[in-house]
C-alpha cells in the first residue's frame, strides 16, 4: 500500500472532525489515532477548552483519555509505539511533548502551527534532548490547505461574534491563497520521498502542496455522522485490544 | 508604579535578585538583540506634530500588540521643507496598507501625508545599557533612554515575601511527605487565585498512580484540579447556592509555586493558562524548559518565538529543601 494513500484516507477523517468541531463553535481542530500494523482507528480527540474550562483540553489529549479506557497504564509505552496520530494542525509544543513522553510512533498532521507548533515550525520537540521519551517522525503538509481552510472559517466566524472588529489584517474569506509550504523546515528531502513517493518530490523544492484539487465537499459540509462512525471504530479496536491480551 | 529609591522590597538590579532569594529568571541570550520590527511610517508637515502624536496615543498606542515605548515616535524627515517621519504602529497590528490609510481618514479630509510605507525597522524591544541605545539609534531608529528597561520591570513587579514563604514552605513539606509515602516523583505544585489567595490549590505528580498515565504532572494535574474548582463553583452559582463572585478564566493572572522546574509539556501548558508568575525551587539542569542554560535552552517563558510570556522566579535560599529526582526526569 502506497502510504501517501494511507495518510490522505485517514487525513480525510480528522478534517472531518474538524469540521464537525467547527459547528459546534469550537476551534477546528481534530486527529485519530490508527494502530499502523492494523490501520484501526483506536481514538478520536478534537479541541475540548470551551467545555472543559482548562487551556490544555488539546485534541491530542482526549485522545490519550480515550486510550487509556482500554489501555493500561502498564502497557501505554509498547501501546504507542505503533500508533500513528494524524491532526489537522501541527501539535504545539505541550501536545509534542507529551506525545514524545509517550513514546508515539509517528505524527502526520496538515497546517503548520505558526503560533505554538512543536514539531518544526517553532521548536522541534520531537527530536530535541529534554523531553524524555522516543523521539518521533513527522511528516507535514498532508491536506494541508483543507485544514488551513477549516481555520479561517472560524476566525471568520469568530470575528463577525466579536464585539469590536480586529483591525489586524483582513478577515474576508480566502479561498484561493495559501503560504508557500516550506517543507526542508520539518523534514530531509529522502524522507519526505520515501514517505509520499517519488512522484511527489518536485513539490519537496517548490514549496507546494503534492493533492490536486481541495477537498472542498469534506469541510464544506456539516459532519453529522462522523462521530457516530468513530465512536464505533475505537469500541471495536477496544475489543480487539482486549482480545488479543485475553489470548496472549 | 512607585520610584526605585521608594520601593520597600530589597532588589539587586544587576544580579536580578529580589531579597537575596528570588533570582529572576530570563532569557539572557536575547537581552541585547535589537530584533528589529518593521512599522508604518509616514511623512507629515510639521505643523500637524501635535495632531499626528495624539492621534497615536490615542488610537494607535493602546492597541499596538508591541509596546513602542522606548523609541522617539518623529525624526526630523527635510528640515528646509519642515517635514518630520512619525512612526505610526508595527505591522503587527496592522499588516494591509489600506487599512491604514482608512484610518489616517479619523485626522480628517485636510491632513496631508506622504510616504507612508512599511520599510523602517525599530528595535522590538528597549535596550538595556545607554550604549546600545546610541547604537541602535543610529542602525535603526531613534531611541529614548529611561535607564535600563529590566530594573523598571523589577521594580514594577509585586513581592509578598510572607506569602510566598508560606506557600514555598507548604510545597517542601508536602514533596517530602509524598517521598516518604513511597511516590518516586514527589513533585509538587500549588496554584494560586490572585481573586481568592485564601484557598490555593495544590498538587501532586501522579504518574504511577494507575488510573493515570506518565502525563500526570503536577503542574497539568493542578491545571485540571483549577478547572474542576471552578466548574463546581458555576453549578453552585447556577443553584444559587453561593453568590456569583465572577468567573475565573483558565488560570488567568495565577502564581504557581512549583518544586521542580518544568518540562516542555509543563512550561508551555503554563502558557497556555495564562498564569502571570511561576516561583520554582529546583532547577533541572537536564529537562527543565525555563533557565537559560536548562535542557535545551528554551526558555518557554521568555522566547521570542511565543509572544505569550510569564515571569520566572527561583528560589536560592536554603530554607526550602525539596527531594532530590533523577536527572532524566520530566516535571
Amino acid at each position: 500500500m502506497v502510504l501517501a494513500n494511507v495518510h490522505l484516507r485517514h487525513m480525510e477523517t480528522s478534517l472531518r472532525l474538524g469540521r464537525y468541531a467547527l459547528d459546534r463553535g469550537e476551534t477546528p481542530v481534530a486527529c485519530i489515532f490508527v494502530h499502523t500494523p492494523t490501520d484501526r482507528i483506536v481514538a478520536y480527540g478534537m479541541n475540548d477548552t470551551n467545555r472543559s474550562l482548562t487551556g490544555v483540553a488539546h485534541a491530542e489529549f482526549m485522545g490519550i483519555d480515550q486510550i487509556r479506557e482500554f489501555v493500561g497504564s502498564f502497557e501505554l509505552a509498547d501501546f504507542f509505539e505503533d500508533i500513528t496520530l494524524y491532526v489537522t494542525v501541527e501539535p504545539c509544543i505541550m501536545c509534542a511533548s507529551a506525545l514524545k513522553q509517550l513514546g508515539i510512533g509517528k505524527v502526520v498532521f496538515g497546517a503548520g502551527n505558526e503560533r505554538f507548533g512543536g514539531n518544526g515550525t517553532v521548536l522541534r520537540i520531537n527530536s530535541d534532548t529534554c523531553t524524555i521519551g522516543r523521539s518521533y517522525v513527522s511528516f507535514p503538509g498532508v491536506l494541508r490547505r483543507e485544514a488551513i481552510m477549516l481555520l479561517r472559517y472560524f476566525y471568520v466566524k469568530s470575528n463577525e461574534r466579536a464585539p469590536k472588529p480586529r483591525t489586524k489584517g483582513e478577515r474576508s474569506l480566502d479561498k484561493n491563497n495559501f503560504p508557500p509550504i516550506n517543507w526542508q523546515d520539518y523534514l530531509e528531502r529522502d524522507a519526505f520521498v520515501n514517505e509520499f513517493g517519488q512522484d511527489k518530490e518536485e513539490h519537496y523544492y517548490n514549496e507546494t502542496d503534492w493533492t490536486e484539487d481541495i477537498l472542498w465537499d469534506v469541510i464544506d459540509k456539516p459532519q453529522f455522522t462522523v462521530i457516530e462512525e468513530l465512536e464505533a471504530a475505537r469500541h471495536a479496536s477496544g475489543l480487539w485490544f482486549k482480545n488479543k491480551k485475553i489470548k496472549h | 508604579m512607585v520610584k526605585k529609591s521608594l520601593n520597600p522590597v530589597k532588589i539587586d538590579y544587576k544580579k536580578c535578585i529580589v531579597e537575596n532569594r528570588l533570582l529572576q529568571i530570563r532569557n539572557d541570550k536575547i537581552v541585547d538583540l535589537a530584533d528589529p520590527l518593521k512599522v508604518w511610517t509616514l511623512e507629515i508637515n510639521a505643523k500637524d506634530s501635535k495632531k499626528v502624536v495624539d492621534f497615536i496615543r490615542r488610537t494607535m498606542q493602546p492597541n499596538d500588540p508591541v509596546p513602542l515605548m522606548h523609541i522617539k515616535r518623529i525624526k526630523k524627515a527635510d528640515i528646509q521643507k519642515k517635514t518630520l517621519r512619525v512612526v505610526l504602529c508595527s505591522v503587527e497590528m496592522i499588516r494591509e496598507k489600506q487599512c491604514v490609510i482608512s484610518l489616517l481618514k479619523q485626522l480628517g479630509p485636510n491632513f496631508q501625508y506622504n510616504n507612508l510605507n512599511d520599510t523602517h525597522f525599530v528595535p522590538r524591544q528597549a535596550a538595556p545599557t545607554k550604549e546600545l541605545v546610541l547604537e541602535w539609534s543610529d542602525k535603526y531608529w531613534p531611541l529614548s533612554w529611561y535607564g535600563n528597561p529590566n530594573d523598571q520591570i523589577l521594580n514594577d513587579y509585586t513581592f509578598d515575601m510572607n506569602a510566598i514563604k508560606l506557600l514555598l514552605e507548604q510545597i517542601a513539606i508536602k514533596a517530602t511527605e509524598e517521598l516518604n509515602s513511597g511516590n518516586c516523583y514527589p513533585i509538587v505544585s500549588l496554584f494560586v487565585d490572585p481573586k481568592d489567595i485564601e484557598n490555593p490549590i495544590i498538587a501532586v505528580d501522579r504518574r504511577t498512580n494507575t488510573d493515570f498515565t506518565i502525563l500526570e504532572h503536577s503542574i497539568m494535574s493542578g491545571i485540571k484540579a483549577v478547572a474542576e474548582k471552578e466548574s463546581k463553583r458555576r453549578e453552585q452559582v447556577a443553584k444559587r447556592v453561593k453568590k456569583d463572585t465572577g468567573s475565573v478564566y483558565l488560570c488567568s493572572d495565577f502564581d504557581v509555586y512549583t518544586t521542580h522546574e518544568p518540562c516542555s509539556m509543563c512550561s508551555m501548558a503554563l502558557i497556555h493558562s495564562r498564569i502571570k508568575r511561576c516561583i520554582f525551587v529546583q532547577p533541572m539542569p537536564k529537562t527543565g524548559c525555563l533557565k537559560t542554560e536548562s535542557g535545551n535552552n528554551y526558555c518557554m517563558h521568555n522566547n521570542r518565538n511565543l509572544n505569550s510570556k510569564y515571569e520566572v522566579f527561583q528560589w536560592i535560599g536554603s530554607e526550602y529543601p525539596v527531594p532530590q529526582i533523577p536527572e532524566d526526569t520530566c516535571c
